[in-house]
């Protein structure tokens, strides 16, 4: 288990938490269709193994995993999101994928806690 | 109290031991004038252009601090700068600069100093009164608390209410429309946010996300995990369907001390 460093700020870094959620993704449903039966299945794998890669990392947050995964079929999908935190120390990023027949916005929440 | 390397000494008159914990500046004045916070700021340039300063090195730290007494000299030197001072950290208790018994002291007449300088950053005015109090440092006690209070926890099914009757009440009625409900969509999520602002127990952070969709034929699946302790931090969603569209909102509350 990698330590902590106690004293220092460290802020977080949406990029790297962008990649590791992109990497997810393509892991999972990469090349998959939509399928109303494995979406459950998708989701609950992609929001656990992006949680997991967090985690590694070994930084001292508290993580939060949205992921949104919806059918292509014309309709319009929103989202917005609005947090009440320290702006220095916490952070967020938010990845939109899509393929042929399906959406995936994944967001990911990091919120520093204190060492 | 030390001296500012590189700057002359200053006029003779009496410490009144005033305790303070700033850095250290001159104080020159041969009349009560009224500060400015340029002035303040930049007391130690003007100090080392000063001829026949002399006298052993006193500080009266508090005395030049933020209080002003006329305001006439000012109206009619507007670029005045006859005190400065660095960063401020105490509010003054006195001002001696404005007694009578200072003397010996020379101001720097009719010097434009910039703004450049000034390390505070408050805003100024140029009739020569100051707009803010200095900065000061504020100092809080340990709490020693170690966890939230016991009737201070994040409080999921109350907010749970505050989400669904937020959610129905906005929403009730409302058709999907590809450019406004954007708008509409972080509009919710400020509103929730600001609606939980007021419950919300001290020392938790609050994450907020909203999801708005039209209604379709298509399928949709949301889910979210998350790293937190469960003794603390607790999450709640609400859901609203009517025949256009449809929103999902996520709340998470995470303790932080």
């Amino acid at each position: 288990m990698e330590e902590y460093h106690s004293g220092d700020e460290v802020a977080f870094s949406p990029d790297d938490a962008s990649n590791v959620v992109k990497e997810c993704i393509e892991g999972i449903v990469g090349g998959v269709d939509y399928s109303q039966n494995k979406v459950n299945q998708w989701t609950a794998s992609i929001v656990e193994h992006t949680l997991t890669q967090l985690v590694k990392q070994g930084k001292p947050f508290k993580y939060i995993v949205n992921c949104a995964v919806m059918q292509k079929s014309g309709a319009g999908l929103h989202t917005a999101n609005s947090c009440y935190w320290d702006t220095t120390t916490d952070g967020s990023c938010t990845v939109r994928w899509e393929n042929r027949t399906m959406y995936c916005v994944v967001s990911v929440f990091a919120v520093a806690i204190a060492l | 109290m030390h001296l500012v390397p590189g700057h002359s000494r200053t006029p003779s008159f009496p410490l009144d031991g005033i305790k303070c914990v700033l850095e250290s500046f001159f104080i020159m004045a041969n009349q009560p004038l009224p500060l400015s916070q340029e002035t303040l700021a930049q007391f130690n340039r003007s100090m080392s252009t000063e001829p026949g300063a002399s006298g052993p090195p006193r500080r009266r730290l508090g005395s030049i601090s933020t209080r002003r007494s006329s305001k006439d000299q000012s109206k009619d030197q507007p670029h005045h700068r006859p005190l400065f001072l660095r960063s401020m950290t105490l509010p003054s208790s006195e001002s001696s600069f404005l007694s009578p018994t200072v003397s010996n002291s020379h101001i720097s007449m009719g010097k434009r100093f910039s703004f450049a300088g000034w390390h505070q950053g408050g805003r100024v005015s140029f009739s020569g009164l100051y707009l803010q109090q200095p900065i000061q440092e504020v100092y809080v006690e340990n709490t020693y608390r170690m966890g939230p209070e016991p009737g201070c926890r994040f409080n999921a099914s109350r907010t749970q209410q505050i989400l669904q009757a937020t959610l129905d009440s906005y929403l009730e009625g409302v058709c999907y429309s590809p450019d406004s409900c954007s708008q509409l969509c972080q509009m919710l999520a400020d509103l929730v946010l600001s609606k939980l602002k007021d419950v919300n127990p001290p020392r938790y952070k609050v994450v907020c996300q909203v999801v708005v969709g039209q209604s379709g034929k298509q399928g949709i699946r949301v889910s979210s995990r998350s790293l937190m302790n469960p003794n603390t931090d607790n999450y709640t969603s609400a859901v609203f369907h009517n025949h256009s569209l449809f929103a999902v909102a996520l709340v998470h509350g995470l303790y932080f001390e």
